[in-house]
């Protein structure tokens, strides 16, 4: 099957380096890449199961919806390794995954090359089961559906043709509703009480026609017994399990609880059965049984049946996560570029719901994933790649370029550098091919296939020798990757790399930075306009000309203010109430004033910060989260956003500020536990 | 291609609802035709009596509870429709003004495709929106193409937007006049407006001479030009003025009032809101003034008109004052007016007072509908078009958009008949209602009454069924944390043998899976009740104790209210309920009276078997 975009204006560039769900590697020049969607996934996935069983290194790479649900969840130069889990956390929560590139590689020695296979799977949430699942829903962020339309994403594909999934707790709690479900069934009809004129009439009309056709089963009636009147409903007889039955059509659901207490009331050895087939179309029965031990057979066998049928749509529902069962099965070498969202968004939607801490979220990520390399930390912390980078850009496609130039171009030409290059062949579907024309960009197949590229050439820089390469070696427990695997960047700008290697506290910083988060204050709400400079002016003349190291902006709305030491956070805290419950002239011609003018202004330590991203809520601006989550959320009752004059409430935010001065103390003493733990 | 890939869905979905495939011809819009169309819709509302519309968006609502049902208050109803339309995006818009003489009725259907697209990188018409899995597939079933929606649609501004953004487009703008000088000057400020008033006037000077002498050398102009800091902008002298407060922006506009002759100020904004830079340019004549100020209203108009993208359509029916039909009235004008007049105030008086300051008559299809026939359900059109077939009510459809006819590959063709639809049962309702008029139907002042009195602000919800029962809030329980899960009728029967209280006549609703509501007909039976719950020691035993040690709760309907009123939008009504009785927020509510809800039996037990 062969379709294309409805795209008339497509350039022709692009349209020759893409050929959508083209099979094989047939039009000529075109990458070849394995669009899977749900028509063709069950056939691929068994293909795909000897090539992951055989690979030596599976590269992922995924497309969302979106990163960010607000802007200032973006990464910030004053996040602190565990609000950052906080953002990627929500990140992976909010977006739905439309694509995931999967990309096995394995070493031919017979051709000396890598053999990889890029797939190509595209994936969308679709609720295969009937029964009542939380909703689903996901975010989409208007520039990267945008982005996503501008290499040409094929949504229709994704949408109508997209490869559904459960992740292990959705079908855990499947498996626990159906079987609930199948005693409720049971109950049901108790108390149905015949009360209308109707129910009573269609209940004797229906005991009529159950008495002749049992006695034309029994008393061998020529007639043919089925039951048919002129409306929609009709029963036929049919045979059920080896037994005669009437099969009920065309009633309504409350008709056929009618016939039920019917059947329970008049008729000993009549069962009522209800099945649901494959194509979960349900159906109903009327059987006969001989006896009492008969018919509990019969009960049971009806019952293992609905069984059997709600395992195998729940097994069919589990859809892309079975890929994801066998990477994390088959325990192989997973690599990825810059990746940790890839990976928060692959535990979210396939294993269950992300930790609340990025502790916790480290050491379940290990039962799943062992070996995870991520070549962005690769190329900037091994001194020798990062030199070959010659500082250019390390994003995927500008690595690409650099380290596998021969496989960008495709060109086998003599050149002896090129020579040196380490091998890579596609196959798809069989058939192998080593030139094609570069292109595909943001395809997740293909960035999947330039992750692995640039994997296996950094392997060769690293000095691994393929060509001496054994097939029992496991190359996740090669020396050489031992200080990078397993290790990614939380967030690159600011170079926090989280070790998944060990479970207590693992905020490494390689870069150094000076941050302080006790020294921090947060500021919102403030009068619009003020820029940085001018708040910063302001607090410096109130607390000393050297009180303020900095005031960086998260958002227009509010800033973050370094202070030097943490004794001027809680001072700046106490000063601001004092100002805000003083009516007089103090308060306009404080300098401070300036800041706090409209009553609005709120400000908090850095802890609040870490709740307020916490939350799932995400209001575009900053200032209206703060004061949504405030609002909301009493348990920790804040120094900010208040701006109440009534005196019970003041005490109650002095001895507020205490306790934060506390929490900073324990976060200190925290600190502490982290370094030790480093040194180790 | 894209008509097989489309037949293939349909097919493989097994008989989709192609039940108006190509019945009306509708003209699809999207970015490559939008500028050449706006004339022909112009002249379709303007010579047409009503405008029906219907959206398609990317969700309705997130939890079973966050539907809007028959224990809502006007205020409840809207505040779940605001949380839905601020989150769920507008994919299409179907629009077709009509006319209706005698039995024929003339219709101009439009369906707009429309998609938000943050052109400005400002998190602008919108920063990001919802999707709910399963609308979407029921769309793509319906053949929905999502790559002509999200590549092709047209893009938009809500006027608010439209304002705020107009400092944020780059362009310079004209400065307001100055009205009169603001607050009494410090010595920085005079110093600082002397020091400009020198650079400006020696500029002045120098374009005065060099309009006077044009023998001048090119070196010298140009350092001239240097020392001065003047530059052009388009073919007039300027001077741009760097300022670093709005106070600067003031004290300069209130100089360059002495210079208002030759020299026209204009703002130039930086990227964070604020003003950047003042700039001055030169005019050669007062005509050239004119034509200076003329020019730029121009490229403003052209800017904000690009900008506006599909609201310019909005603004169009708004103008038009036709009124405007739809089918679900709350869901589609919290939708208009969150994407396309402002964000949504937080009562529904706000929201009415706002909205029909816009669209002043709004007729609501279903309310319509249960006045002439009041068992039929508004949400399938087909199915409401073939329940109003015992009427006698002839209506012909004309369609009078030209130059459109349905081509055969163009399967999409089939998107926005529900407008259509919309206004043929609307005209059959009027036909039947009016049945007295002869001729024709004129906007009339009847019509006008529907629209106006259907969200009064009294809590009274409309009773129109005969087994509804009226019943005041106060009388409402709602109870959650049931130890196993139950039936309407189950639970009705386990309540029954809990508590003395449940000897009268009570009913039970559930409300989702988590949570359910007690009617109460004995109006203090919900104060023992919730009493009796609340504290335990007054518990005499029996299973309404059990119940409460397995975890059972219960709260007024003040509590549900404030839930929505927070925003406890959680899946479970539960759990939101749960977490309004956590929070400690008791701020003064104004509606703390009473309200009365119809109560109707039908719905207790539809519900049940959904």
């Amino acid at each position: 099957m062969r379709r294309h975009k409805r795209w008339p204006l497509r350039p022709l560039a692009s349209a020759l380096a893409r050929s959508r769900f083209c099979s094989s590697a047939a039009a000529a020049g075109a990458f070849p890449l394995k669009h899977v969607t749900r028509s063709n996934f069950e056939m691929t996935l068994n293909d795909l199961r000897s090539h992951v069983k055989a690979a030596d290194f599976v590269a992922i790479d995924l497309e969302m919806t979106g990163v960010t649900s607000a802007p200032w969840r973006d990464s910030l130069e004053f996040d602190r390794y565990d609000v950052r889990y906080l953002k990627v956390k929500d990140s992976a929560e909010k977006f739905a995954v439309v694509q995931f590139g999967v990309c096995p590689f394995r070493w031919d020695s017979r051709t000396q090359s890598f053999v990889s296979h890029p797939h190509n799977f595209f994936v969308f949430p679709r609720q295969e089961l009937t029964f009542d699942p939380p909703a689903h829903e996901f975010l989409c962020q208007t520039t990267s559906m945008d982005f996503l339309a501008k290499y040409q994403f094929d949504f229709n594909a994704c949408i109508h043709e997209g490869i559904s999934y459960l992740s292990r707790r959705q079908e855990e709690e499947a498996s626990k509703r159906y079987d609930e479900e199948s005693v409720d069934s049971v109950v049901e009809t108790e108390d149905l009480k015949l009360v209308r004129l109707a129910d009573l009439l269609f209940s004797e009309r229906m005991k009529k026609r159950f008495n002749e056709w049992r006695s034309a089963l029994l008393h061998g009636s020529s007639e043919s017994p089925g039951i048919s009147s002129g409306s929609t409903e009709s029963a036929e007889t049919v045979f059920y399990h080896m037994r005669p039955a009437l099969s009920l059509q065309g009633f309504t659901s409350h008709q056929l609880r009618v016939i039920k207490l019917v059947l329970r009331k008049h008729f000993g050895d009549l069962v009522y059965i209800h099945t649901n087939d494959k194509s979960s179309c349900s159906k109903d029965f009327v059987v006969y049984t001989d006896s009492e031990s008969d018919k509990e057979n019969l009960m049971k066998e009806a019952k293992d049946e609905r069984k059997r049928v709600a395992e195998r749509k729940i097994q069919s529902a589990i859809g892309f996560r079975q890929v994801i069962d066998l990477l994390s099965s088959e325990k192989k070498l997973i690599v990825g570029h810059n990746c940790f969202l890839d990976i928060a968004h692959v535990y979210s939607k396939f294993v269950g719901p992300l930790p609340s801490t990025a502790e916790k979220f480290v050491a379940s990520i290990h039962d799943h994933f062992p070996y995870i390399v991520d070549t962005k930390i690769l190329l900037n912390v091994n001194p020798m790649l990062h030199q070959r980078m010659k500082k250019s850009s390390t994003s995927l496609s500008s690595a690409f370029s650099l380290l596998c130039p021969q496989i960008e171009l495709s060109s086998r030409s003599s050149d002896s550098i090129l020579q040196q290059r380490v091998k890579i062949d596609v196959e798809v579907d069989n058939v192998r091919c080593s030139n094609w024309n570069a292109g595909g960009k943001h395809e997740a197949g293909y960035d999947a296939f330039m992750t692995g590229c640039i994997f296996a050439q950094a392997c060769s820089h690293l000095g691994f020798d393929f060509k001496h390469h054994s097939e029992s070696e496991n190359l996740a427990q090669n020396e050489k990757l031992d200080k990078y695997i397993n290790r990614l960047y939380l967030s690159w700008t600011r170079g926090d790399i989280i070790d998944l290697r060990t479970s207590n506290s693992n905020a490494e910083n390689w870069r150094v930075s000076n941050s302080k988060y006790e020294n921090i204050v947060l500021i919102w709400n403030f009068p619009q306009k003020l820029k940085a400079r001018e708040i910063k002016e302001c607090i410096c003349k109130a607390l000393g000309s050297t009180s303020v190291t900095s005031v960086y902006h998260l958002d227009n709305t509010a800033v973050f203010v370094l202070f030097k030491n943490s004794e001027l956070v809680s001072n700046f805290l106490k000063l601001k109430q004092q100002l805000e419950s003083d009516d007089g002239p103090v308060r306009i011609l404080h300098p401070l004033s300036k800041i706090l003018k409209g009553g609005n202004t709120g400000a908090a330590d850095y802890d609040a910060y870490k709740e307020i991203c916490s939350s799932h809520i995400s209001k575009i601006l900053f200032a209206d989260q703060a004061e949504t989550v405030g609002v909301k959320s009493r348990t920790r009752p804040n120094p900010k956003g208040e701006t109440s004059l009534e005196t019970e409430r003041r005490e109650n935010m002095v001895a507020v500020t205490d306790k934060a001065s506390d929490l900073i103390d324990a976060f200190l003493a925290n600190r502490v536990d982290v370094k030790v733990a480093r040194t180790n | 291609m894209q008509r097989r890939f489309l037949s293939s869905v349909s097919v493989s979905a097994g008989g989709s609802k192609t039940l108006n495939n190509g019945r009306w011809s509708v003209k699809q819009v999207k970015k490559s035709n939008f500028k050449s169309t706006l004339d022909e819709i112009r002249t379709s509302i303007d010579s047409s009596d009503f405008v029906a519309l219907s959206l398609q968006n990317t969700g309705s609502y997130a939890a079973a509870w966050h539907r809007i049902s028959a224990i809502d208050t006007p205020q409840m109803s809207y505040l779940k429709a605001k949380y839905a339309a601020e989150r769920y995006q507008i994919l299409q818009f179907a629009l077709c003004p009509f006319s209706l003489r005698g039995s024929k009725l003339t219709v101009h259907p439009y369906n707009f495709h429309l998609f938000p697209r943050d052109e400005l990188k400002l998190g602008m018409p919108s920063y990001s929106f919802s999707c709910q899995a399963s609308r979407l597939t029921a769309m793509a079933r319906e053949g929905f193409d999502f790559n002509a929606c999200i590549y092709e649609g047209i893009s938009y501004l809500s006027r608010e937007q439209e304002s705020a953004s107009k400092f944020l487009s780059g362009n310079p703008i004209l400065a307001e006049p100055v009205a009169a000088p603001s607050s009494p000057s410090t010595v920085a400020d005079t110093v600082f407006v002397g020091r400009i008033r020198s650079r400006v006037k020696n500029w002045r000077q120098s374009c005065l001479d060099s309009s006077s002498k044009t023998g001048d050398d090119d070196l010298v102009s140009s350092l001239r030009k240097l020392v001065l800091g003047s530059e052009q902008y388009g073919s007039r002298l300027c001077l741009t003025i760097d300022v670093c407060s709005e106070r600067q922006v003031q004290l300069i506009l209130e100089m360059l009032t002495e210079f208002a002759d030759d020299v026209v100020p204009l703002l130039i904004a930086s990227k964070s809101g604020g003003t950047q830079a003042v700039r001055a340019v030169f005019m050669s004549s007062k005509e050239d003034m004119d034509r200076f100020k003329r020019e730029l209203q121009d490229l403003e108009n052209e800017e904000n008109r690009r900008l506006r993208g599909f609201r310019e359509v909005v603004d169009l029916i708004s103008s038009s004052q036709k009124p405007v039909v739809s089918q679900n009235y709350l869901s589609d004008f919290t939708s208009i007016h969150a994407k396309f007049l402002g964000p949504l105030p937080s009562n529904v008086d706000d929201f009415s007072s706002s909205l029909s300051s816009a669209f002043p008559n709004v007729v609501d299809l279903s309310q319509f509908m249960k006045e002439i026939s009041p068992l039929s359900n508004i949400s399938n059109l087909p199915a409401a078009m073939s329940s109003l077939n015992r009427f006698f009510a002839p209506v012909d459809v004309e369609v009078a958009n030209q130059g459109c006819p349905i081509k055969l590959d163009e399967s999409h063709q089939m998107h926005g008949q529900n407008a259509v639809m919309i206004s043929q049962l609307f005209a059959k309702l009027s036909t039947i209602q009016k049945s007295d008029y002869q001729s024709s139907v004129q906007p009339s002042e009847d019509s006008y009454a529907l629209a106006s009195d259907q969200h009064a602000s009294d809590e009274n919800v409309q009773v129109w069924s005969k087994n509804s029962r009226r019943v005041s809030s106060e009388n409402l329980v709602f109870i959650w944390g049931l130890a196993k899960k139950m039936t309407a009728s189950t639970l009705k029967n386990v309540l029954q043998k809990s508590h003395n209280v449940f000897a009268q006549e009570f009913d039970v609703k559930l409300l989702d899976r988590s949570c359910a509501v007690v009617v109460f007909w004995q109006p203090s039976s919900s104060e023992t009740f919730l009493s009796a719950v609340n504290n335990e020691d007054q518990l005499l035993g029996g299973s309404l104790r059990v119940m409460v040690a397995e975890g059972l709760r219960a709260a007024g309907y003040e509590t549900y209210k404030r839930a929505c009123r927070l925003g406890f939008w959680e899946a479970d009504l539960a759990d939101s309920l749960d977490k309004t009785l956590e929070s400690s927020d008791t701020d003064l509510d104004s509606d703390t009276k009473p309200s009365e809800i119809s109560w109707t039996s039908e719905l207790a037990i539809n519900f049940d078997e959904l």
